[in-house]
């Protein structure tokens, strides 16, 4: 799935935020190569999600520097001041080069399926309506949503309504997709066509970065994988090395739990195997 | 006491002048107050918190201020503090507009605030503007909430009208009253005025369940 010397698609440098008293983000540095897939994984609380917010400034960050693209959408130094003061028309556009997706879908209720992925193209590209909607309609077929273009959100079950999240977000056609716990607000039985989409997304060469609790799909889908702790990168590598020879103690400890869920679950499987 | 309803037949005229004028100061107000409301909600919600302020000091002023007081400055202070000659229509107009206004205002706020606030999340992050996320997402959603409230603010709004007779303006209740005055009737007059009200609003109300079932099925 590497890509080997390919550009940097994402360069977070210094990223410092707090909210109120409480510091979430103490400094992160991250890079994303083009293709990459990096997996951010951590305890509730550690700033995983905070972390995806401020790449595309949904959360702003108290100081730092974030690159998307090559473009400079935010640099703040250390007591406030901003070397870039971008209008915001600029942060905008560089911030529709990063597709984002919810735990919580956040289509829009009041559009169809299709009218929630044209939206961006029509409204914000300014593309012409029928040639979105001839996008619209395969960037769906890929999602394996081809019936249920015309239907309203509430119709749709919380694995189709998470697929047309992630079409929604393509069909800006972003150099970096961002997942926000894309799974964890489904019933357990839905999470699968989910990560399925998104296997899919990976090998097809998108960059992405992913926030998830699921430890298995991360080993599976992510070419890195980083901890966070307490608003700090502890650890950052290759998923075999994080997940399987965890070093640091609190990184250990918690692969340890997901150890833990998973050996309760081994007499479940064994049954099965028998 | 018997009840003699020929005062009603033979004042008709009159009666019909004054539901006219009653209708047309709902109507022109209830539009002047939506825009009123549009434009005091929207910059309640604005980031600049200058703005916001004023919005905020706009909707609590004609919030707590009883129509009555404001309608009876609007016309006989207004003129002496600022030397301009208002006519008792204008009076009216200005007074029951900017009241209205305020209602609306706050049903506007109100409506857009119980968006989620991932509905923002998700418009900003497809690159849209404040006013693309307004125009295209927020205010949609919101006012398909705002139905009821807005019909049950509307229909007091046609009720409150009754006020302007204070200024002599010959609304209905302004006519019942003028009637009453050389009919010696006024049991009968004001019954009817009652009647007219419930005839004229019940359908509205109604009309706004309706809506209101056809909102939340949509969403």
């Amino acid at each position: 799935m590497k890509r080997e010397g390919s550009e940097t698609v994402l360069a977070l440098e210094g990223i410092h935020k707090r909210f109120g008293d409480r510091p979430v983000l103490r400094g992160i540095d991250l890079t994303v190569k083009a293709g990459e897939v990096v997996v951010l994984i951590g305890a509730s609380g550690s700033g995983k999600t905070s972390l995806l917010r401020c790449i595309n400034l949904l959360n702003i960050p108290d100081q730092g520097r974030i690159t998307i693209a090559g473009e400079p959408i935010f640099d703040v130094e250390e007591g406030g001041r901003d070397r870039l003061k971008l209008p915001p028309r600029q942060v905008n556009r560089i911030r529709a080069k990063t597709g984002m997706v919810f735990q919580q879908f956040n289509l829009f209720p009041h559009m169809t399926a299709l009218g929630n992925v044209i939206e961006g193209p029509v409204i914000v590209q300014g593309i012409d309506r029928a040639a979105a909607e001839k996008r619209g309609c395969e960037l769906l077929d890929q999602m394996g949503l081809a019936d249920h273009r015309h239907k309203h959100p509430a119709q749709l079950s919380g694995g189709q309504q998470q697929r047309v999240a992630i079409a929604r977000a393509l069909a800006m056609n972003p150099a970096v997709m961002l997942f926000d716990e894309p799974t964890s607000a489904l019933d357990p039985e839905l999470v699968g066509e989910v990560l399925k989409a998104m296997l899919a997304l990976a090998r097809s060469g998108m960059t992405m970065v992913v926030v998830t609790h699921e430890l298995g799909f991360a080993f599976e889908i992510a070419d890195r994988v980083v901890f966070l702790d307490e608003g700090i990168v502890v650890a950052d590598g290759a998923p075999k090395d994080v997940l399987l020879k965890p070093e640091h103690p609190r990184l250990k400890a918690f692969v340890g739990r997901f150890h833990e869920t998973a050996d309760m679950l081994r007499p479940f499987l064994e049954a099965a195997q028998r | 006491m018997s009840f003699d309803f020929s005062v009603i037949t033979q004042n008709a005229p009159l009666l019909w002048q004054g539901f006219l004028i009653t209708v047309y100061y709902t109507v022109i107000t209830i539009v002047a107050g939506m825009i009123i409301g549009l434009v005091v909600g929207l910059i309640q919600l604005t980031p600049y918190r200058l703005l916001a302020w004023l919005g905020r000091v706009y909707v609590e002023f004609f919030r707590n201020i009883p129509l009555l007081v404001i309608l009876l400055w609007t016309y006989y202070a207004l003129p002496i503090f600022m030397g301009l000659n208002i006519t008792k229509g204008w009076a009216g107009f200005v007074a029951l507009s900017c009241y209205v206004g305020a209602f609306y205002a706050e049903i506007l706020r109100a409506g857009v605030q119980s968006i989620e606030p991932g509905q923002t999340d998700a418009a900003t992050a497809i690159g849209m503007s404040y006013s693309q996320r307004m125009r295209r997402i927020i205010l949609p959603q919101a006012f398909r909430r705002m139905v009821p409230p807005l019909a049950g603010q509307s229909i007091i709004q046609m009720k409150n009208t009754t006020l302007l007779s204070i200024i002599t303006v010959p609304d209905l209740l302004y006519q019942a009253s003028y009637i009453s005055s050389f009919t010696y009737r006024p049991m009968e007059i004001y019954t009817a005025i009652g009647i007219i009200y419930v005839v004229v609003l019940t359908p509205l109300t109604l009309l706004a369940r309706r809506l209101e079932k056809r909102g939340g099925l949509s969403l």
